[in-house]
């Protein structure tokens, strides 16, 4: 099954990341994590550790929006799915080992990759998001998509990084939400 | 609506030493991106000898590098202001101020050629934590013409987020948003951002 090779061999990467960092991780540390040869390594990256290390990354970010997903998939309501989404995605963000420690060591290739990926991300957010705002009232002029991008963009904005807001205080994600977040909604 | 030009005025005399090489290092960086600049290539650029450079520069490339980085900052805002300084209401100021942003970040030769092949050398100063930084520097500039029309608060809370908004569409466009198109902007800032700075009430919960 090469999808499952291709996940095993990722998942063995994304370890040695943990261990060695984005710089010093080897195609021959995750073929020896993965219990893989080399050359079986090099038929899923032909591009070897450069490619292995770009994928690794927008592996894990999948990984990442995968698990928000689950997170927020009983909210009752619009409102309570971004809160519920801000709240989960900022303590992933803060409490993940691996992306903190390259943020502050080595974040050159990391927030390289990250920029390549951001439309597939806004992507992914913009159409989890599609279903709840094809159901409610929009601005004029305005269509469902355009506004889900919108609103993607500023959940990944805010998850990234919180600024003025604490994103720890479910009273001030409340706030944030209905006031800024939904404000397109508003007049509607 | 009247854009500010991009390029600025031609100083009435000769420029200032300092800002002769800061100048020189911008059109080098443009040229070769910042790895590949040297101070060598920065003094050939403005007419100096390399120990003039280094008299100014005591801090070598680096120092060259942050200073060059001050001064773009500081002719960044300064020409958001003209813009600014001449809006007549809340929905001018977004849309000029967004727009010029975003025609000064494009048009930036220098900026535009790190972002393309050297990313590392300006992502890591505005991504993540650092982008507190931005916001920060953003929202100093932005408060007092926004003070105008709405309360301090409420203008450090609209600041930021006029701040998030352009910088994710300038970083990540969208196919339906040209922001350096003041009727995409004045589209944008209507549907988007003006409903949320004229908060009558929270939207209704029941959605």
């Amino acid at each position: 099954m090469a999808d499952d090779v291709r996940e095993r061999i990722l998942q063995a990467a994304f370890a040695c990341v943990a261990r060695y960092g984005l710089a010093k991780t080897t195609v021959e540390d995750a073929a020896r994590a993965a219990g893989l040869s080399r050359a079986t390594v090099y038929r899923y990256f032909p591009g070897g550790r450069d490619q292995l290390v770009r994928e690794v990354i927008s592996w894990e970010a999948g990984r990442f929006f995968a698990r928000l997903a689950a997170a927020v998939a009983g909210a009752p309501d619009l409102p309570a799915l971004l809160e519920e989404a801000l709240v989960f995605a900022h303590e992933a963000v803060e409490s993940h080992e691996v992306l903190q420690k390259v943020l502050q060591t080595e974040p050159e290739v990391l927030l390289g990759q990250l920029t390549v990926d951001a439309d597939r991300i806004v992507g992914l957010v913009k159409v989890f998001l599609l279903p709840s705002f094809e159901a409610v009232a929009l601005p004029a002029g305005a269509g469902a998509a355009t506004v889900a991008d919108y609103v993607a963009r500023m959940v990944l904005s805010l998850i990234e990084s919180p600024g003025r807001w604490d994103l720890t205080d479910r009273d001030q994600v409340k706030d944030l939400v209905r006031t800024e977040l939904l404000a397109p909604l508003s007049q509607v | 609506m009247t854009m500010a030009p991009i390029e600025e005025a031609p100083a009435a005399g000769p420029p200032e030493p300092a800002q002769r090489v800061v100048d020189a290092a911008l059109r080098c960086i443009a040229r070769w991106g910042l790895a590949k600049t040297t101070l060598d290539d920065v003094a050939r650029e403005a007419g100096y000898s390399r120990a003039t450079v280094y008299r100014m520069f005591p801090g070598g490339k680096d120092g060259l590098v942050q200073a060059v980085a001050a001064e773009e900052l500081r002719r960044f805002f300064a020409g958001l202001a003209v813009v600014l300084d001449g809006a007549g209401t809340l929905e001018e100021l977004l849309v000029g101020g967004m727009t010029e942003a975003a025609r000064r970040v494009q048009g930036h030769t220098a900026l535009q050629f790190l972002l393309a092949h050297e990313l590392g050398a300006v992502l890591p100063h505005v991504a993540f934590a650092n982008k507190a930084g931005v916001f920060d520097a953003a929202g100093a500039f932005a408060r007092p013409y926004l003070e105008r029309w709405m309360a301090p608060e409420q203008a450090a809370r609209a600041a930021e987020w006029v701040t998030r908004v352009l910088l994710s569409y300038v970083a990540c466009p969208a196919e339906d948003v040209d922001m350096t198109d003041a009727e995409s902007v004045r589209a944008l800032v209507r549907t988007f951002v003006l409903p949320g700075l004229r908060r009558p009430a929270a939207v209704d919960s029941s959605l």
